[in-house]
């Protein structure tokens, strides 16, 4: 249970681990975004471990990582051929950020360091962690963004009429500034429970 | 040497079991996704060309042109795909013209990564309903003040670049289109 | 030509990898912290990114096109990215002990750097011709250096600035990762087609 929970708060791979930012930032900037990355890499993340895990002993050491990038690229291939048939627009507006869940460093990180040296179970339970954790992070910021940039969430109008959208939460130097005060919050947040 | 046929062995072992499934994933959703680009593709036709009953394709410039005509069999104009580099990424827009490539019976933008807010605008009828009966025997212009002539559109403010390519990638495919057409 | 100029321009200021596509992101936050550093994992990235768009280019358009391979595309550039940084380290190791030094410890980095493997796909679906690709890799990879730099510069001199406790480290990187794009939003006027 330890190696599930720990993904989403205390070894939470974006706010703690500063992992997969890339992805994080680029595909933030409304809340289906999010939802539909953070899927993806639930997926993608948990049948690489799954097969890491089943392999580990037969691959040997100098070509392990070479071994788990292939083996990661086919289930991204996969998820990208499976949304362009089934969900094209969704696989339209992620665009390139699908392919790049190849190098983002969550999944090669917790193949690595995790499902290659522990049993299959606990593997299992440590993807699934890291992935949800790694989606609640995008939602958050999804939703801070599309909220503010665009007055709406999930397309649906929020903000009062007179709002103005700060459309500079939608550019790209808004999903800096937004995951920087973020992350502040969180160290704030860990330094009060630190101090009880 | 034997530890380097199992590395040899293991790394090539792995890729061919992942390319056997890739290639058993790819047959099976190709049809489905073919059927989504051409879904696409008559949907747009369908609403800036509501009188077209049959289409006949022909190679052009690397892609398709589709020819439209009504029951009657008369040449209602042309459709292309055209496609260029936006602020953000690709844009692809599906452009219908008249035969004679004097006017445009409007456009469609079936694919594009604009900033949200700014540059997505392109998508929204405000901008695309200005290509409606826009004239096009000279090139388009894109201009950011007030409209002066009929082969003019107004760009989105704050989202310049984005309008600006889209008249320039349908300037560069309507020239190319008249090139064709005139050394048939 | 001037198609040429017209992407190197674009790729080194306006739409910069990394303020722009947040490419490459991991080695941003993590290398910018001295100058000497982020010159050398610039000059590398560079390197590798050049070439990958070289031979990946003609891979995907020589074999992948001709024989209706296209599901491939993402194994075959992330394989093709990784032989070639292990030839790159292997050659310069042999060859050019000085220059093994400088770049050494920063190309198995550069396997899971995604501005790589982002540059060969942007390749592909802009539909580049051959050189308008090898321009493109190259400007890419100097773009990435130049922000690296300017990051690198403003962080050794935040370094002893005197800021709350809970914006030290990676917030405070951020932020002015942010006030960078901001800056360099600016630079989309320059090139207006």
């Amino acid at each position: 249970m330890k190696d599930f929970l720990k993904g989403l708060w205390k070894e939470h791979p974006v706010f703690r681990q500063l992992l997969g930012m890339c992805p994080l930032l680029a595909v933030t900037t409304s809340v289906i975004n999010g939802i539909s990355m953070g899927l993806a890499v639930v997926f993608v993340l948990f049948f690489s471990s799954l097969v890491v895990a089943l392999i580990k002993k037969i691959v040997p050491h100098q070509v392990r990582i070479a071994v788990y990038t292939v083996i990661i690229a086919t289930f991204v291939t996969i998820v990208d051929i499976f949304l362009k048939a089934q969900l094209p627009d969704i696989s339209r507006s992620l665009g390139p950020y699908i392919p790049l869940i190849i190098v983002n460093c969550i999944i090669l990180g917790r193949c690595e360091a995790f499902a290659s040296k522990h049993t299959l179970k606990r593997s299992l339970l440590d993807a699934l962690g890291m992935g949800l954790g790694f989606s609640w992070g995008l939602l958050l910021l999804g939703a801070i963004r599309e909220l503010f940039g665009t007055g709406t969430i999930l397309g649906v109008t929020i903000m009062p009429k007179i709002y103005n959208p700060l459309i500079i939460m939608i550019l790209p130097a808004g999903a800096f500034l937004v995951l920087g005060f973020l992350i502040a919050i969180m160290n704030k947040i860990e330094q009060s429970q630190e101090k009880k | 040497m034997k530890e380097m046929f199992k590395i040899v062995g293991v790394l090539t072992s792995v890729c061919i079991i992942c390319a056997f499934f890739l290639s058993f994933a790819n047959s099976t959703t190709k049809v489905k996704i073919e059927l989504n680009a051409k879904t696409k593709i008559e949907n747009a036709i369908a609403i800036l060309a509501p009188a077209t009953s049959s289409i006949k394709k022909v190679a052009f410039d690397g892609g398709t042109l589709y020819q439209l005509s009504n029951n009657q069999k008369k040449l209602l104009g042309f459709a292309f795909l055209a496609q260029g580099q936006g602020y953000q990424g690709l844009i692809k827009i599906l452009t219908v013209i008249n035969p004679s490539l004097g006017k445009l019976e409007g456009i469609e933008i079936v694919e594009s990564v604009e900033t949200p807010g700014l540059g997505a605008k392109i998508i929204e009828e405000g901008f695309k309903s200005q290509f409606q009966n826009l004239n096009v025997s000279d090139k388009i212009l894109c201009i950011k003040d007030d409209l002066s002539q009929n082969n003019q559109i107004k760009a989105i403010t704050g989202a310049t670049v984005s309008s600006m390519a889209v008249a320039n990638i349908l300037n560069k495919k309507i020239a190319k289109l008249r090139e064709m057409l005139r050394s048939k | 030509m001037k198609d040429l100029v017209l992407i190197f321009i674009s790729t080194l200021l306006i739409n910069n990898l990394v303020l722009s596509y947040f490419l490459g992101i991991c080695p941003f936050l993590g290398v910018s912290g001295k100058i000497e550093s982020a010159f050398g994992m610039g000059m590398a990235v560079t390197f590798v990114m050049t070439l990958a768009t070289s031979i990946g280019w003609l891979i995907y358009n020589l074999i992948l096109v001709r024989f209706d391979l296209l599901f491939l595309e993402y194994v075959v550039f992330i394989l093709v990215i990784a032989a070639l940084v292990q030839i790159v380290e292997m050659f310069i190791r042999k060859y050019s002990s000085a220059l093994y030094q400088s770049l050494g410890i920063y190309l198995p980095l550069i396997t899971t750097n995604c501005a790589i493997l982002g540059v060969a796909l942007f390749m592909v679906t802009r539909n580049y011709k051959f050189l308008e690709a090898v321009v493109f890799g190259f400007s890419g990879g100097l773009g990435f250096s130049l922000v690296l730099l300017i990051m690198a510069g403003i962080r050794q001199d935040l370094e002893f600035a005197d800021i709350p406790r809970v914006f030290k480290g990676a917030p405070l990187t951020l932020i002015t990762a942010g006030l960078l794009a901001l800056i360099f939003m600016g630079f989309s006027g320059l090139v207006s087609s």
